[in-house]
């Protein structure tokens, strides 16, 4: 070193530099080799997540057919403009509203709504910004791919309900899963996620896991503002099973027709077959569209729809089928008339009981409309006597009637193939309740019980059930909807670790029907009755087809509490048949709100039911419009029973006519 | 130009430190393809790599000691050029107005390049002193040389290229004897300054919040929010680990920087791309090759004939050693995210030229060893 001596030490101080040169350089070596060497697979896996993307192939949802192959739901391809939230967090979005409002013709003040809920999703999530967009929307994001990339176009199969209003009870519709929906114990574990379309309602919900399918994924890589950069793999969805279901689209349409010519438009007709319990057809008005539900859910308009279904007093959410409970007046008696047999209260040789033209329970006499004598009791049947009942109910006494509501499974759910069926109450659920605040169970229940009302409120389906049960000599089915769900086939090769397996056929898996023990003797006269109310000259005699022999019974349930019987809380009209009389093939109930007499309003719809089922079946049109008007109403002259013998116990003093 | 080469001069000539610098440089430039495979950064790098090689062959056989003498020429022209910078003239990419863009000779960054005069002008004036402790006076003159440069990058402003010269200055000052207990007093000194500093910083508000952020990013990268002023950080963590020992295998069009998850990748972030795709195998060797040329050019400061020689040789390594340590540190996640390019690696023409200028003065030196 010549420049040694001339400064202090200055070969050391180079050194200096040249070992902190090493340092520096050994201190990155010791960084790399803890990044790369321990940590590269964890970090490997970070660059491989954020490259990923898993965008969605939606799966169609198996179509719903009726019994002859018609669709009544299916799914039809839409596109949907959806936002992805990845690169919306990194810009400022109040900019977009009015790109989008002006691109998309949306509502500015929609776009901030949505804007705002997409910045709280978790990352990688998409939102939908508008559905069922137009070639034009279209166009419009994939020309303003580079301006707004956190736009994209996708493609999504959106349900739709061609009959619209009709069916919508039995159909249901389908939606988004709520966040709620998404942690409960029966959705949590079944692989679902935010923005998951199942089953809200109807069948849709009933046969959900069936009815939808298993979607698949495009696997891609995007880049760091989450456009796509090529594709990588592609997993195909799998669509649901097909449903046949039980109902006949013609007679379904009849229903609905019925109901909608029926004087308040509000009320229920089911059509069953009573050899193994198929829905034939049911029809519940009030309605509602269900395709507002799939395709408004996201507009504002579509949601103030869907707000007024919830809050319209009429309530034409509610499926009156299986949700409705309400007093059925005299059809009670059927039920009653065989529980009565059983308990050897009466006889098939001696079935006689005192009419009176009333009876009087204390210092209280509730009148029935006629005065029959001591009828036997195809006679009381056929002409509904409430005397008869009245006594009959108080020899049976209420725990004789409790007998007879779980020989008929009153105090149980039909076991029908739709959500959310009501139970109906009755003496049984009652009883204790009252005993608890009223000390007794007063005798006067027991014989408004006779007739079907005060502590008596029956869901349709169950009352038909159990009526159709008589016409079937005691053999009581399951009512269902559901005929066969068809096989689909499995998606990828076996050994593929993506492949789905496909799935088997299968059909409703019938329950034993319960057996209601009585005698063909018993069922005989039941049944005559029965068929007397229509072809002898009975309370339904107005309904009559020649050559087609209905067996039903007719009911009216008052509604309104005594003094308040006004034309909005008028009688509920009943009736509930099966035909032929002797050979059933098929049971009808109607139930029409409010509208008054059961044989003048009731049985009417259930007749324009037969006659759609005749034409169905290729039997001779009939015309039996004649016949009508000559058999006079059995009950012209039909008030309220006045007085009180108990004085807060009844302020419902109920009564029962034809 | 050959005729001037006597054989002398080839026989002297450092042709292991050429090798290394063109053979690190020709690394960088598949690194900038790698990064950007369909923009053509790495083909003007090659151009650039050329005329770089030009003028350093032409600094390389040109007397160093006539250029030093001539240094008060090149840094009052390095400071117009400075001062031209912050004028209309200047150009602004990314919020620094760092560039100027003059007729014919195009685009360039001038604080790449005034650091060789502000050597050379160090050099003469520490050069020329005799033995003795360095006395306040002078450094405060050689303070003074570097305020110029320094003061007019700050307007710019870049912080990351003021601060490369810090290093430089120091070590000068180092090396010219200055006493022991100045270095252990500034040390000290730093060692409590700085934290004390960062933290009466912070609760003053002199310290902006993003540049809190910047710091917090590499204490705790994991924990800062990923796509707030962590992201640049955390990304070139993810690009560096994912390399792995060996690097990437195939698929190049879902790297790191393709996909654009990896900022600025041809320049400050070139080593995550070379990390990413030669792994740990290919950083340590890029490392040990910068070792190697480090060592070479402090071997020809050690053997320098005079002062000035020396000085220059060891400032430019000192400020080689340090941009490679702040550059590095960065991609690694260990250091703040400054615009430093990595020596003879990073893409653009004004980083190379001045890189392989200054390595032209070191051969000149070396050349000249012998010589009275």
């Amino acid at each position: 070193m010549k420049l040694n001596e001339q400064s202090q030490n200055l070969g050391v101080r180079i050194g200096t530099i040249h070992i902190i040169a090493f340092i520096l350089l050994a201190i990155l070596g010791v960084r790399l080799y803890y990044l790369q060497v321990v940590k590269g697979e964890h970090y490997a896996e970070r660059a491989e997540n954020q490259r990923i993307r898993h965008i969605p192939i939606p799966a169609p949802r198996g179509v719903i057919f009726d019994r002859n192959g018609k669709i009544l739901v299916d799914s039809r391809p839409t596109w949907n403009v959806v936002l992805s939230n990845e690169p919306i967090k990194k810009i400022d979005t109040s900019s977009r509203v009015e790109d989008y409002g002006k691109g998309l013709h949306l509502d500015p003040s929609f776009v901030v709504e949505r804007l705002e809920l997409i910045k709280k999703q978790n990352e990688f999530e998409t939102l939908v910004l508008k559905e069922n967009a137009t070639i034009q929307d279209i166009a419009w994001v994939e020309s303003h791919s580079l301006e707004f990339p956190e736009l994209r176009v996708e493609n999504q199969p959106q349900r739709f309900y061609p009959h619209g209003t009709q069916l919508a009870h039995i159909l249901g519709y389908v939606g988004e899963i709520s966040p709620k929906q998404l942690e409960s114990d029966e959705w949590k574990d079944k692989g679902l996620k935010a923005g998951d379309i199942i089953g809200k309602g109807g069948l849709e919900q009933y046969y959900d896991e069936f009815l939808r399918g298993k979607p698949g994924y495009r696997k891609v890589i995007v880049d760091s503002r989450g456009r796509v950069q090529s594709e990588i793999g592609v997993v195909p969805a799998q669509g649901g099973q097909d449903m046949v279901s039980t109902i006949d689209l013609d007679l379904q349409l009849a229903a609905e027709q019925q109901l909608a010519n029926s004087s308040t438009k509000r009320g229920t007709i089911i059509a069953m077959d009573p050899n193994n319990g198929e829905i034939l057809a049911m029809a519940s008005l009030p309605s509602f569209d269900p395709n507002i539900f799939v395709q408004g859910s996201k507009t504002p308009e579509g949601r103030k729809q869907i707000a007024a279904y919830w809050q319209d007093e009429k309530r034409p959410l509610f499926n009156r089928a299986i949700q409705g409970r309400y007093p059925p007046g005299s059809t009670w008696k059927i039920p009653e008339s065989v529980g009565a047999l059983q308990q050897g209260v009466i006889t098939v040789k001696d079935s006689k009981v005192l009419c009176g033209g009333g009876i009087t329970i204390g210092n209280k006499f509730t009148r029935c409309m006629g005065s029959h004598g001591a009828p036997p009791l195809d006679f009381a049947i056929t002409h509904s006597c409430d005397g008869y009942y009245y006594h009959l109910a108080l020899k049976m006494k209420i725990e004789g009637l409790i007998k007879m509501i779980e020989t008929f499974d009153y105090d149980k759910r039909t076991g029908i193939d739709l959500p959310n069926e009501k139970v109906s109450q009755t003496p049984k659920s009652w009883k204790p309740i009252i005993e608890k605040r009223e000390g007794r169970w007063s005798d006067i229940r027991t014989v408004y019980a006779s007739v079907g009302q005060d502590t008596v409120v029956v869901t349709p389906i169950a009352m038909l059930r159990a009526v159709a049960s008589v016409g079937m000599k005691g053999k009581m089915y399951t009512p269902h909807f559901l005929k066969e769900f068809r096989a689909i086939g499995a998606v990828g090769e076996e050994a593929d670790l993506n492949y789905i397996p496909g799935r088997e056929a299968f059909g409703f898996q019938h329950p034993e029907p319960k057996i209601i023990e009585m005698t063909p003797e018993q069922n005989d006269l039941v049944v005559k009755g029965m068929w007397g109310v229509v072809n002898g000259g009975g309370t339904g005699a107005g309904i009559r087809i020649p050559g087609f022999e209905i067996a039903g019974k007719t009911g009216t349930a008052q509604v309104a509490e005594l003094g308040k019987d006004v034309g909005a809380n008028k009688d509920h009209a009943w009736f509930v048949s099966f035909a032929p009389a002797f050979k059933p093939e098929i049971a009808v109930i109607a139930l029409i709100e409010n509208s008054g007499f059961g044989g003048a309003n009731a049985a009417p719809a259930a007749k324009g039911i037969y006659e759609a089922y005749m034409t169905g079946k290729g039997m001779a049109p009939v015309n039996a419009e004649v016949s009508e008007g000559q058999v006079p109403d059995a009950n012209p002259d039909v008030r309220p029973v006045r007085g009180n013998a108990n004085s807060n116990a009844n302020s419902r003093a109920p009564r029962a006519v034809d | 130009m050959v005729a001037i080469i006597e054989k002398r001069d080839l026989r002297d000539f450092d042709w292991l430190t050429t090798f290394l610098a063109v053979a690190i440089a020709c690394f960088g430039i598949w690194q900038i393809r790698n990064a950007l495979p369909t923009e053509s950064y790495w083909t003007k790098q090659i151009i650039g790599l050329c005329i770089a090689l030009v003028a350093f062959l032409v600094i390389a056989f040109s007397d160093y000691r006539r250029i030093i003498e001539l240094a008060p020429i090149f840094y009052g022209f390095g400071l117009v050029l400075l001062a031209l910078v912050i004028t209309p003239l200047g150009v602004e990419v990314n919020g620094q107005q760092a560039w100027l863009k003059l007729p014919v000779i195009g685009q360039f960054q001038p604080s790449e390049f005034v650091k060789i005069p502000t050597v050379l002008m160090l050099a003469k004036y520490f050069g020329a002193r005799k033995s003795g402790s360095l006395s306040i006076r002078e450094i405060l003159i050689g303070g003074a040389i570097m305020a110029g440069p320094i003061g007019l990058i700050m307007l710019e402003p870049d912080a990351g290229q003021a601060l490369t010269y810090f290093p430089i200055f120091a070590a000068v000052l180092f090396l010219s004897a200055i006493q022991i207990r100045y270095v252990v007093i500034v040390l000290l000194a730093a060692a409590i300054f700085v934290p004390a500093s960062y933290i009466i910083g912070v609760k003053t508000g002199a310290i902006k919040r993003y540049q809190q952020e910047r710091i917090n990013a590499v204490l705790d990268p994991e924990s800062v929010d990923p796509k707030g002023y962590g992201y640049h950080t955390m990304q070139s963590i993810i690009t560096v680990g994912k390399g792995g020992l060996t690097g990437i295998k195939g698929d190049p069009e879902t790297s790191q920087s393709v996909l654009k998850f990896l900022p600025e990748p041809h320049t400050d972030f070139i080593f995550a791309v070379t990390a990413e795709n030669t792994g740990f195998i290919g950083c340590v060797s890029l490392l040990i090759a910068y070792a190697l040329l480090l060592s070479r050019l402090i071997a020809g400061a050690r053997s320098a004939s005079e002062r000035p020689g020396m000085l220059v040789i060891m400032s430019i390594a000192t400020a080689m050693v340090f941009q490679i340590f702040i550059n590095v540190g960065m991609a690694l996640g260990f250091l703040p995210v400054i615009g430093v390019p990595l020596p003879l690696m990073s893409a653009g023409l004004s980083a190379i030229l001045s890189t392989f200028i200054a390595i032209g003065f070191v051969v000149s030196v070396k050349m000249r060893r012998f010589v009275n």
